[in-house]
């Protein structure tokens, strides 16, 4: 999936502009870094980058048609193939295994082999019964990380995803990240702070933005 | 020879949980529809609700019965002093209460968790069921409360209703005809047995809500 952001404007406000001629192109295959400081606009990118928010001004086109222009049934036809894990972690009612499936459930496409390789991947056997208001932040993101990742995206977005996570679980997520990639040719845009040297290798291209602009991209 | 105070209960009962449940379902299919409405008109519609709210039930039961005498518009139903006509009036009564009890609930989460279905790649119809099941606890503790503000009304009760016994008398209408004829035994195990029950059920619906079908 070839995601193309053309002169994208964003304004909350409609006054005040977070997001100014962004002209960026997200190719089929490939890991793509967006680093900048807090406020940037990296997450408000993110989420036109998702579809979830539409744009006060330029295209976000997929697969070379305008997102926005199309009708509801071709809108949720491309968004069921892009993934977004929020910085902070939306967890709803119910326990641990409940939201690891939630994604599966609502797309009525349930998967329980890979539920559970998760699972003991990320080591969380033991809480897979536990109530999902009594996690710690770490423990929240990984479950929001795998529900993303059980839902075998064709793009993968993710808004800070090793922050609160420990070194081993970070590993393991670029790994995931490697074969999302590698194996599956899938399409990985995240935003973060944390420059692993092992995610620096495998990115396809970094992207800084500042005070809602692009700075500077580097291959 | 005055009813049974089984009977009386059991009326009541029947009566508000009936125009309890019809005024919570409104509650929820207008809480639905507002909270996607643009902040300034939900805000409206709220402010319409939390002043409905204070409307006297004498004031309710006084609407209700001129919409349904004889004479009235639509006094052709032939339902005033019928438990018909205080179910309807005691929808009106627990409306108000139920609405402003859970829209902002509704208000403040919808946009989280429209995000969250959008994020995992799902048509954005499936937020209201997510929402529902996400405000269980909200919405249990709003139609308690539409219960409680039911089951205790007397105005409509009385107005439309008449306090005829076998028919249409409720616990509330028994305690104050009891009571204003010096029947004060009757009249006050009728309001312990008011008080019991809206305590009893409060808390088990609390925690049948809370703890059993939720966690």
């Amino acid at each position: 999936m070839e995601i193309n952001l053309k002169n994208v404007w964003h304004s909350y406000d409609g006054s005040t502009f977070v997001l100014r001629n962004i002209d960026l192109l997200f190719r089929n295959s490939g890991v793509y870094l967006i680093v900048g400081p807090n406020g940037s606009g990296k997450t408000t990118l993110l989420k036109i980058t998702s579809l979830i928010i539409k744009p006060s001004r330029g295209e976000n086109i997929i697969n070379g048609k305008s997102f926005w222009s199309l009708d509801e049934r071709e809108r949720e036809n491309l968004r069921s193939n892009i993934i977004y894990v929020h910085d902070k972690p939306i967890l709803v009612r119910g326990n641990v295994r409940h939201n690891l499936e939630l994604g599966m459930k609502l797309k009525k496409k349930r998967d329980r082999t890979l539920i559970e390789y998760y699972i003991d991947r990320y080591k969380l056997r033991d809480l897979e019964r536990k109530s999902a208001n009594k996690l710690s932040a770490g423990q929240a993101k990984v479950i929001t990380l795998i529900r993303a990742l059980s839902l075998k995206p064709e793009v993968l977005i993710l808004d800070e995803p090793f922050t609160f996570l420990d070194s081993q679980r970070s590993e393991m997520l670029i790994e995931d990240i490697e074969d999302i990639v590698e194996k599956e040719k899938g399409l990985v845009i995240i935003a973060t702070h944390y420059m692993y040297k092992e995610l620096k290798e495998i990115s396809t291209q970094q992207i800084e933005i500042i005070n809602g602009e692009i700075q500077r991209t580097q291959q | 020879m005055v009813e049974s105070i089984f009977s009386v209960t059991l009326r009541s009962l029947y009566i508000s949980s009936a125009a309890s449940f019809f005024a919570f379902i409104s509650a929820v299919i207008l809480s639905l529809i507002a909270s996607r409405a643009e902040k300034k008109k939900a805000d409206a519609i709220l402010g319409i609700f939390e002043a409905l709210v204070g409307i006297p039930t004498t004031a309710i039961g006084l609407l209700i019965y001129m919409l349904l005498f004889p004479g009235g518009p639509l006094g052709s139903l032939r339902i005033l002093y019928t438990p018909l006509a205080i179910i309807i009036g005691e929808i009106f009564v627990a409306l108000p209460i139920a609405y402003t009890t859970m829209f902002r609930h509704f208000q403040s989460l919808r946009g989280t968790m429209r995000e969250l279905v959008l994020s995992l790649g799902v048509p954005e119809k499936h937020t209201s069921s997510i929402l529902l099941r996400e405000l269980s606890p909200v919405l249990v503790s709003s139609y308690l409360t539409s219960f409680s503000r039911a089951i205790g009304e007397l105005g409509v009760a009385l107005i439309a209703g008449g306090g005829i016994e076998g028919y249409t008398n409720v616990l509330t209408t028994a305690i104050a005809i009891q009571s204003s004829i010096g029947n004060y035994e009757y009249a006050i195990w009728l309001g312990l047995i008011l008080i019991f029950m809206t305590i009893v059920l409060t808390l088990l619906l609390k925690f049948i809500g809370e703890y059993l079908i939720w966690k």
